[in-house]
Parts: structure tokens; C-alpha cells; sequence
């Protein structure tokens, strides 16, 4: 890639790189920005339409840390959300490889029967999974979220590992079978390593979606495995919004996730090349 | 390939088909049943099957052709946003500069933001007395006096589009930055020897290259856009008037509101068939393309 | 291949024994906690305003607990916003909570599913049911259709909060006591003052709004329902308050964003100084007072030519008929009525207290939002509870109201349609 950019003139890197990521960016990180700046002013200055804090106060924070079970949210969510990015991946992965992989018969049906329950409305699930729930006696722990994610999750991510594994090239793979691998080797020495871009994509969508979901989590959740979006909805009262904590706890909840992902991101672009200059 | 029947691919997507089948398969069967049925909680007694009545009433309801087209107009354009920033920051964020790897981080924070502080942060951002938008559109002079954005029918659904967009864009950059990085280098490499100009390079290589991709990203947005609720739920309530009325947030009203689950299927299973007519077309091509594997 | 089908044989198996395996758990888990004799666990569902007021809460269930000592109370929060749904998925889905706190107008689709226990006979027996302010007990009848299937918690009366500061600035030196005067100042204060566009009347033009457009339309004459219960809202009357409501939006004297401005908006509208006057309850007064300090008061809804009416905010606490241990229930909804209760409540809170030796308490009897309440006791009301009465007042006042000031929709039209839909 280095070379394409020296051969790039300035104006051109002005106007199809610098512009566009500009504004983009600012696009994207403007409300984080302000939901930040409000987070550190004073309860009179919130809707003054001042930028900058006149006194900026970390007091939010605090009272975040302090007042509420804020840290055991935030731990549910993770452990909900790792869970069912684990369970998930698990499950898709095996589900992909052979829609992507196979010829069988009954294919295209099961492909289509993913895609029509996903694109079923959570509103009418609501009731009959908390039946569901409610007889497995799974009902206000981890487990049920996760079970719950998972009619979402699944079909989703059986779409899209399919989609990855079919844009990858079978070439590499056929290659590897001519050379003697068996089919379950081909997959776990080329396929998988050159797959990685894509399953981590997925693992970050399904993580996300997790991490802030609201309907499921406020009608399968009690006050010990409530999870962070629960949890900050309680701000919201009848009468009176809490925006200080609102906009701390928006911010807290955004931060770490970002952290994860400038290490996640590496493995996100290890492609191809990687995988083939191995090869 | 033999003629044997081959059970490995069976076997391997055993796990998920018995996942949905024990937990979705009934309560999606009963939902399909429900919309042939006078199913209102607060009429217990009058419960029981009316036959395709609850749809007869749908195609009379002007409420769910303004629903409709609503949903039309926030798919096309809350998707097509979507994708198009998503597409280009990708391709941006595909290249080799220095804090790229911090840049890719901030520009997950929308997908990151709760829904709940989506909704009431944009609103907030959006105010006709003490919105920031309002006040730096104001600062640099486009605009005199402040605009009323959510409470004008004309301008409330395309603001919660735009604030739909920024909640998508890194969905789609995120997982186009992912597919690019199956693209062959030597396809380029061929192209910069033939001396290809960068837009040949993007329709002619990239492009072809994730189609399954694009296929598929496009395709869950759609579906996931349709059904999403809680942006226009937080911001507008569906209104001013009707004027941001979704069939999906028109569901979730007749269901939570007037308990009529009987109505709240139909209307569901009304926008579920139109989505199985939009993902027609795509299925073909998938199907195709992935034939020819 | 075969290594990768045992693997996945392996995973499913692994899935189903932890299934299971937790579906015991939790069991045992169930049945010990109600097994060892006659210690019972309630669960009550609540919404709360502010997050440190649960602790408030939790204080009330620790005495109740000391004073019987076999029961304990578990409390579980849900937003206000969800709460009707989140109780009414878990109870059609076969759970829910002991006891939950309520509002008036889901009475209906609850009592038609036999969610709720009737409280009648348990009142009947208890002590404290003379101290609870008779009109409150009219109110709970009214909606259960002569049985109370609602313990009163808190009450509010939406009143006129204004800013005295712009009044003298304008030149009003008392507050308005008919309702054409109302409107008159609301005129007035529409103008610049300090340098500030002030607009005279915040109006709420999303849901909730129909509260103050209650009071307009009495003022004016209009009902909502007639003695028997029929809905009579389709009126001359209520069509020209309705107009005189939209008329405010229509002349410039409430900000631009009325449509769909709701109580959030018009707390920081008036915070800002933004307006000088806007209706609602008691409910808003601490959080008002602590951004306005001395520069906030309030004077009751005054009386128009057709009358005078205005909204009653209600709060309650019910036993849900599926409670294992429903006479455990009704004593701890009682004793959330009693005045212990109610006063360590209402200090919090800043509510109007349910019952009488709590609100001849000075703190609240010198309060002065509490005394333009009970001032306006007289003529508050609810509105009808009919099975349509929490979706109109959810979900089709507002849009329909909003068609109406934006002049899609007549007030005319508006007032036949909202009456069409609250009959249902």
C-alpha cells in the first residue's frame, strides 16, 4: 500500500483522504464529544450552551462509582456479552462453514429459514421467551440473556459468516487438497487463518448488539443481573432526568469498549496477505 | 462430488437449526397464529379466531399505509446512508497512516452508545430552545432563529434518520474493513501495471471482490433497520402526528398500548412479508454467486 | 470430519447438561427459599424518580420487616417509561412480582385479566384507613368500578408553576384568578425581558400533554364524561377550549418546539428562563427549586366561565393475584399508606402525602406547593378510566393534538377524533 500513497498528489490526498475522514469523524465523534463536555458540568450550566465547562467537575463520576451498582452492571454486561459472542461464534461458525462450504440438500431452505427469523420483531418474542424463561427457571440470571441474544445472534451471524467465507477465494483451500489435507485440516490451516478478519467482525457485532440491548435485558434481568443499558434507563424518571449521571454512565460504558477494540482492531485487518506471505 | 448423501454439513449446522427450533419455533408459530385471532388482552373473553379479518382491517387502516411508506423512506435512506458513509470510511481506514488504529477505534463510538442515551442525546442536540445543533447552525450564520426540528411533521423523520446513519456508519465500516482484507494484493498490483485508474480499481476489483459482503451487510441492515424501534421511540414518539410512524414502532403500540396483540402480529407479519420480498431478490443472487464457489 | 461431528456431538451435549444443570440449580434454590416455615419473601415491583430515592425505599421495607419480622420485602426497579410493559409481559407471561406500584389507568386491562387482588375486604380490617384523605378513596372506587383494587401511595395536583421575577418585570402584581386573565399574562409575558425571549406558556404538546389540555377545556365548559360514565367530550365547549389551547401555540406565545415538547423540555425551558409559566405538579418542585432557589412559585389553575377543573397525578401500590402470599402483600401495601410510610416517602420525594396526620405535619403543611395542592383539591380530578384510558392518554392524545397545533387537523376534527378514540 505505502507505494500507492507516495504515487498519490497532495491535492488528491486532500480531497479523497483528508475531507472525507474529516468529516466523517466529526460527524461520528461530535455527540460523544458533547455527551462528554456534559458530563463534566455543573447541574446549572447543563443547558447554557456553553462548550468548555466553566467548572468542570468530575462529580458525576463519583457519584457513578459510588451511589449505584454501577460496577456490578458493567460486569453483567460483560459477562453477558462475552457469552454470547462465545456461544454464538461456536455455534455459526460450524453452520457457516458448510452453507459456505457444502452442497446439501435442504440448503437454501435452512439459509432462508435464518433470514425470516431474523427479520421476525422482537416485540411478539417478548412474552412467550419469558414463558420460556420462566419454566426453564433460567428466568433473571446471565443465562436467560444469552439465550435470549442467541435467536438474534444466531441467524445473524450464520448470514454473515457465510457472506465472509464466501467472498473468500476456494482456490487457496482446493490448493491445500490437492497438496493431501483432508477437508477438516484445509479449513483449520487456510481457511480459519485467512477467515479471522471476519469472524472477529462478527464477534465485535455480536458483542456490541449484546452489550446494548435494552427490551430483553429490562424484562429478563433483576436487580442483581441487570445490565448497563438497564441500568441507565433507571436515570430516566417519571418527572426528572438525571443527566449527570446519564451522561457519565454513557461515557463509561462507551470507553472501555473502545479501549478492547484498538487491540481488537489489528486482528481485524491481518487478512489475506498475512495469511498467503505464510503460506 | 459422489452421490452419497454426506451428512457432515447436517451435522455441522445441527447446533443452530435445534437452538431455534426449541426456542423461536414456538413463539414465532403462535405470533403467526395470533394475527389470525381476536387477541386482546384487555378483552380476554372475546378471544378466539376471526380469520384474515385482522388483515382486511390493515389494508383499511390508513395509519398503516403512512407506516408503510414511512418505513420505506427510513429503510432506503436510513440504510443507504448507512452504507455509503460506512463504505467510504472503510476504504479510508483501509489504508496505511499513522493513528489509524486509534481513528478505527473512535469511529466505533455510535455502534458503542446505548440506545437509551441515543435517543435523549440527540433530542437534546436537537432542540428548538437549547439544542447545540441549532446554536452552532446559528454560530456560523445559516440560520437566523432557532428551528423547532422534531416538532415540524416535514423535518422530524429525516432528523431521526440522520441520527440513525450516525448510529450505523461504523456497522458498515467495521465489516467492509473486514472483507477487504480477503481481496488478493496482486489484483491491485496487476492493476497498478496496467496503469488503472483508482475508480476502475474500486468498481472493477474491490467491489466484486465482497459482494457477498455488501450482499449480506445490506441485507441484515435492512431487516434490522425495519424492525428497530427505540431511536424513534426516544426521539419523536412516532410523531409529530404520525410523521415518524414506522410499521414496526405502529406494532409495538397496538401491542404495548392497546394490548391488541391480535392487530400488533398482522401488522408484524405484514412488514415481515415485505422483507421476505426484498430479501427475494437478494437471496437469488446470493444463492447464485455462491454456486459458483 | 468424524472428529469435528463428535466435537460438535460433545458441545450439544455440553450445552444440554448445563441447561439443565442450571435449571436445578435455580430450583433448589426456589424451594429453599420458601421452604423453612412461614418466612416469606415479597417481591415489589417499583418505579422510582431519582436513583437515590430507593434508599428511601429500602429504609420503609427495613421497618416493615422489624415490625413483621416473618416477612421481607425485595425490591426491584424499572423505569417509568417500560414499567406498564415489563409488568404486563412478566404477568402474561405466567410471573411477576407480589406487589407493584400502579397508576389508575391500567386498572381496567388488569382487572379483566384478574391480575389484581381485590383489597376490600383486607381494608376493611385495617387501622389505618380513616387517616387516608377520604377524597383519595372516591378515586380508587371510581376506577375499580366500586371496588378498591389500589392502595393510595402518592398523589400530586398539577397547579401553575410561574416565575415572579418576570411577573413584576411585566407588571402583574397578583397572580390570575380567572382564566381569561391566565391567558391575559401568558400574553403579557410573551415579550423580552432582561434582554431574554421569554415566551408566556410552556405547552406540552406530547404525551402527558392532555393534562393541561384538561383544564383548558373545563375552563371552557367541556367534560370528558357525563354521571353514568359516557363519554361526552364531543362539545362545543371542549372545542373551544381546545381551540384557545391550540391558539396559544398558534399566536407565538409558547416556543416554537410546543409539539413536541414534553415535561423534560419545559422544566429546562423554564430553568433557562425561557418561559414564564408552565402547568404541572408538585412532582417537579424539589429539582425546580434547587436550579431556581426563591425565583419559583405557584398559584392553582384558575377558573373559567365553564369551570374549573385540574389533573390529579396518582400513584398506588396493588397485590398481584398471582402472590403465593397475598395477605403478606396487602399488610405491606397497607403499611406503605400508613404514616410512617407515607412521611419518610413524601420528605424524599416532595409528594403530597395520602394520608391526613402526615400532611397536618408542618414540613409539609408550610410548604408552599403543597398548600396551593390542597388548595386545588376541591376541583381535582382524574380522568374517566375506561379500558381505552391508558392508550389515549399514551398514545393517542398526542398525535392527534399535534396534528391540531401544526393546522393539519381542525380543533374540531381533533376533538371528535379524541373523543372517537377514548370511547374506543
Amino acid at each position: 500500500m505505502e507505494f500507492i500513497v507516495k504515487k498519490d498528489s497532495i491535492l488528491r490526498r486532500i480531497f479523497l483522504f483528508i475531507i472525507p475522514l474529516a468529516l466523517l469523524m466529526i460527524f461520528i465523534v461530535f455527540p460523544f464529544l458533547w455527551t462528554l463536555l456534559s458530563s463534566i458540568k455543573s447541574q446549572s450550566e447543563l443547558f447554557k450552551l456553553t462548550y468548555w465547562p466553566q467548572s468542570p467537575t468530575f462529580q458525576n463520576y463519583i457519584n457513578l462509582f459510588q451511589a449505584s451498582d454501577f460496577l456490578l452492571c458493567l460486569r453483567n454486561s460483560f459477562i453477558v456479552a462475552f457469552s454470547t459472542m462465545l456461544v454464538t461464534l461456536v455455534i455459526t461458525l460450524l453452520g457457516a462453514y458448510a452453507f459456505s462450504r457444502y452442497r446439501f440438500k435442504g440448503k437454501q431452505f435452512f439459509l432462508t429459514m435464518f433470514l425470516t427469523i431474523n427479520m421476525f420483531p422482537s416485540v411478539l418474542l417478548l412474552v412467550p421467551l419469558f414463558s420460556i424463561m420462566r419454566n426453564l427457571h433460567i428466568l433473571y440470571t446471565p443465562l436467560a440473556l444469552i439465550l435470549a441474544y442467541a435467536t438474534f445472534t444466531i441467524p445473524f451471524s450464520i448470514w454473515m459468516l457465510t457472506g465472509f467465507l464466501n467472498d473468500l477465494p476456494g482456490a487457496l483451500e482446493e490448493a491445500a487438497m490437492v497438496d493431501g489435507c483432508n477437508r477438516r485440516s484445509a479449513f483449520l490451516r487456510i481457511i480459519l487463518p485467512i477467515a479471522v478478519p471476519g469472524i472477529v467482525a462478527t464477534g465485535v457485532y455480536i458483542f456490541i448488539n449484546a452489550w446494548n440491548e435494552y427490551t430483553y435485558a429490562v424484562m429478563f434481568t433483576n436487580v442483581d443481573s441487570r445490565t448497563i443499558p438497564v441500568m441507565l434507563k433507571l436515570l430516566v424518571g417519571e418527572f426528572n432526568i438525571d443527566w449527570g449521571l446519564l451522561t457519565a454512565g454513557g461515557i463509561i460504558t462507551v470507553l472501555p469498549i473502545c479501549v478492547m477494540f484498538v487491540f481488537v482492531q489489528k486482528s481485524l485487518i491481518q487478512g489475506l496477505t498475512a495469511g498467503a506471505v505464510k503460506g | 462430488m459422489k452421490k452419497k448423501i454426506n451428512f457432515a454439513p447436517y451435522l455441522l449446522i445441527a447446533p443452530a437449526v435445534v437452538f431455534m427450533l426449541l426456542v423461536v419455533a414456538y413463539p414465532a408459530i403462535n405470533s403467526i397464529l395470533m394475527s389470525f385471532q381476536n387477541y386482546n388482552l384487555t378483552k380476554p373473553q372475546q378471544r378466539g379466531f376471526i380469520g384474515l379479518t385482522n388483515y382486511i382491517t390493515a389494508f383499511h387502516d390508513p395509519l398503516f399505509y403512512q407506516s408503510l411508506i414511512n418505513t420505506l423512506i427510513w429503510v432506503i435512506f436510513g440504510v443507504g446512508f448507512q452504507f455509503l458513509f460506512g463504505f467510504i470510511l472503510a476504504l479510508i481506514l483501509n489504508r496505511d497512516f499513522r493513528g489509524r488504529g486509534f481513528i478505527r477505534s473512535a469511529a466505533l463510538i455510535p455502534w458503542v452508545t446505548p440506545g437509551v442515551l441515543i435517543g435523549l442525546m440527540w433530542t437534546w442536540m436537537y432542540d428548538g430552545n437549547y439544542g447545540v445543533i441549532n446554536d452552532l447552525l446559528h454560530k456560523v450564520g445559516l440560520i437566523n432563529t432557532f428551528i423547532p426540528f422534531l416538532s415540524d411533521a416535514n423535518a422530524a423523520l429525516p432528523c431521526v434518520i440522520i441520527t440513525l446513519v450516525w448510529q450505523g456508519i461504523p456497522f458498515f465500516a467495521i465489516m467492509i474493513l473486514a472483507a477487504l482484507q480477503g481481496v488478493p494484493g496482486e489484483l491491485y498490483e496487476a492493476a497498478d501495471v496496467d496503469g488503472c485508474p483508482a475508480h476502475t480499481k474500486l468498481f472493477k476489483i474491490t467491489i466484486p471482490s465482497i459482494k457477498n459482503t455488501i450482499f449480506v451487510t445490506t441485507l441484515l441492515r435492512i431487516i434490522w433497520v425495519a424492525n428497530s424501534i427505540d431511536i424513534i421511540f426516544s426521539m419523536t414518539n412516532g410523531g409529530p402526528g404520525f410523521s415518524s410512524m414506522t410499521l414496526s414502532v405502529y406494532a409495538f403500540k397496538k401491542a404495548y398500548g392497546t394490548l391488541d396483540f391480535g392487530y400488533a402480529s398482522t401488522l408484524s407479519i405484514l412488514l415481515t412479508l415485505l422483507l421476505m420480498i426484498v430479501a427475494v431478490f437478494y437471496l437469488r443472487n446470493f444463492f447464485k454467486s455462491a454456486d459458483e464457489q | 470430519m468424524k472428529k469435528l461431528a463428535k466435537a460438535v456431538a460433545i458441545f450439544l451435549a455440553a450445552a444440554m447438561i448445563a441447561g439443565v444443570s442450571a435449571g436445578c440449580s435455580s430450583n433448589k434454590a426456589s424451594s429453599g427459599a420458601s421452604a423453612p416455615a412461614k418466612n416469606i419473601t415479597l417481591t415489589h415491583w417499583l418505579w422510582v424518580d431519582d436513583p437515590s430515592y430507593l434508599k428511601t425505599m429500602q429504609t420503609i421495607a427495613d421497618d416493615f420487616h422489624k415490625a413483621n419480622p416473618t416477612i421481607t420485602v425485595k425490591l426491584q426497579t424499572y423505569a417509568y417509561a417500560d414499567f406498564n410493559n415489563v409488568l404486563t409481559t412478566a404477568l402474561a407471561g405466567g410471573g411477576g412480582p407480589d406487589t407493584a406500584s400502579f397508576k389508575l389507568t391500567w386498572t381496567p386491562s388488569y382487572t379483566q385479566n384478574n391480575y389484581l387482588v381485590d383489597l376490600d375486604n383486607s381494608i376493611s380490617g385495617w387501622s389505618g384507613k380513616a387517616d387516608v384523605v377520604p377524597m383519595l378513596w372516591d378515586k380508587m372506587k371510581e376506577a375499580g368500578s366500586g371496588k378498591v383494587y389500589t392502595m393510595p401511595w402518592t398523589w400530586q395536583v398539577l397547579y401553575v408553576y410561574y416565575r415572579p421575577s418576570y411577573f413584576k418585570a411585566v407588571g402583574i402584581n397578583s397572580v390570575p384568578t380567572t382564566f381569561d386573565d391566565f391567558i391575559a399574562d401568558i400574553k403579557k409575558c410573551t415579550t423580552t425581558i432582561n434582554g431574554k425571549a421569554v415566551k408566556g406558556f410552556g405547552l406540552r404538546g406530547s404525551a402527558g400533554g392532555q393534562e393541561p389540555w384538561g383544564s383548558f377545556i373545563q375552563a371552557f365548559g367541556g367534560k370528558f364524561a357525563d354521571a353514568s360514565g359516557k363519554v361526552i367530550l364531543d362539545s362545543p365547549e371542549t372545542v373551544k377550549g381546545t381551540q384557545a389551547f391550540i391558539d396559544l401555540y398558534k399566536g407565538g406565545y409558547t416556543p416554537a418546539t410546543a409539539p413536541s415538547d414534553g415535561l423534560s423540555q419545559l422544566e429546562t425551558e423554564f430553568n433557562n428562563g425561557q418561559i414564564a409559566m408552565f402547568i404541572h405538579h408538585i412532582g417537579s418542585s424539589v429539582t425546580m427549586v434547587k436550579a431556581n432557589g426563591t425565583d419559583i412559585s405557584a398559584f392553582a389553575v384558575p377558573k373559567g366561565t365553564g369551570g374549573q377543573w385540574t389533573s390529579m397525578g396518582d400513584t398506588e401500590n396493588v397485590v398481584l393475584s398471582a402472590s403465593k402470599n397475598q395477605d403478606a402483600a396487602s399488610k405491606w401495601v397497607e403499611y406503605l399508606a400508613e404514616k410512617d410510610a407515607v412521611s419518610a416517602w413524601d420528605t424524599t420525594t416532595g409528594n403530597l402525602p395520602v394520608v391526613n396526620s402526615v400532611a397536618e405535619e408542618p414540613a409539609f403543611k408550610d410548604n408552599q406547593f403543597v398548600k396551593v395542592s390542597m388548595d386545588s383539591q376541591s376541583y381535582a380530578g382524574i380522568f374517566p378510566i375506561l379500558p381505552t384510558t391508558a392508550n389515549w392518554v399514551s398514545n393517542e392524545w398526542a398525535p392527534i393534538m399535534q396534528q391540531a397545533l401544526t393546522g393539519k387537523i381542525t380543533a374540531a376534527d381533533a376533538v371528535k377524533q379524541l373523543d372517537a378514540k377514548l370511547k374506543g
